[in-house]
């Protein structure tokens, strides 16, 4: 007996179908898309020392290895009451540092500033070279 | 004379170009492009150039001018969020806490947040930024 093979058919799927859905894909993510370049600041990392565990014996408790910066509601910098810019307070603390190894800066932030001049300084002291960054905050007591 | 109009022959252009292109593209805005899904309001975050790159995972807490609070998109009040984030922690600890605060946010409704969220136990809180121009 002879059997004849079948031959196969060539089956045509069409890809309109496939090329429509991912055009429609293609401008919903086009247009629900944003081009932020976002970058992240640590505001609390694992290596942190806790701020209620006690100093190192051998630390310096005259205050010349730390600079406090206080932050007014304006944004505005002042160092020692004096009102600073941030070219001013990147020179400031880059004189600093030069002096003193190890220079500890805290930055005590009014609740009234804003987020970007809290950021603005940060950004401006890691600049200048400083390492050791700590923000406090006062808070009332219940 | 009769000129036989010559049959316009159907032409079978690939396209398999137009969707290597499309896929291309598809594929290219799926991985570089952000879903502004992680807020449910306007944020843009403070500017700073010495940001580093932000690790991937975690969840979000978006804050807009007036203090109202998003976590991963989902507005709620400060009690709930809070409620919300030691459950999550008790999934993981080693949760990265971001925290998308526009740049207008006055600090007294970031930094009381930051603390209660380290009282919770989280160690790896992250403040967004973008280095775009203000």
């Amino acid at each position: 007996m002879e059997l004849r093979r079948t031959r196969r058919r060539h089956s045509a799927i069409s890809i309109v179908s496939l090329i429509d859905v991912m055009m429609i894909l293609l401008i919903f993510f086009m247009i629900t898309s944003t081009y932020l370049d976002l970058n992240m600041i640590p505001a609390v990392q694992q290596s942190d020392t806790p701020v209620d565990q006690p100093a190192p014996p051998n630390a310096d408790r005259s205050g010349a290895t730390t600079l406090l910066i206080r932050l007014g509601a304006d944004g505005r910098a002042h160092v020692q009451g004096k009102p600073l810019d941030l070219d001013a307070l990147g020179a400031l603390i880059t004189a600093r540092l030069v002096d003193t190894q190890g220079l500890q800066i805290v930055v005590l932030p009014s609740p009234r500033a804003s987020t970007q001049a809290l950021i603005s300084v940060m950004d401006r002291a890691t600049k200048a070279g400083a390492a050791a960054l700590r923000i406090v905050r006062l808070e009332a007591l219940p | 004379m009769k000129l036989r109009r010559t049959q316009a022959r159907p032409q079978h252009e690939t396209v398999v170009a137009l969707i290597d292109v499309v896929f291309f593209l598809l594929v290219f805005f799926m991985v570089i492009g952000r879903m502004d899904a992680t807020s449910p309001f306007d944020v843009t975050p403070p500017v700073a150039s010495t940001g580093s790159d932000m690790p991937g995972g975690g969840t979000t807490i978006s804050i807009n001018p007036a203090g109202r609070l998003a976590l991963d998109g989902i507005e709620m009040a400060t009690p709930q969020l809070l409620t919300d984030l030691t459950d999550a922690f008790k999934r993981d600890a080693t949760l990265v806490v971001r925290i998308n605060a526009h740049r207008d946010t006055e600090l007294g409704a970031v930094l009381p947040l930051v603390s209660k969220i380290e009282q919770i136990g989280f160690s790896d809180i992250i403040l967004v930024v973008t280095t775009g121009a203000p």
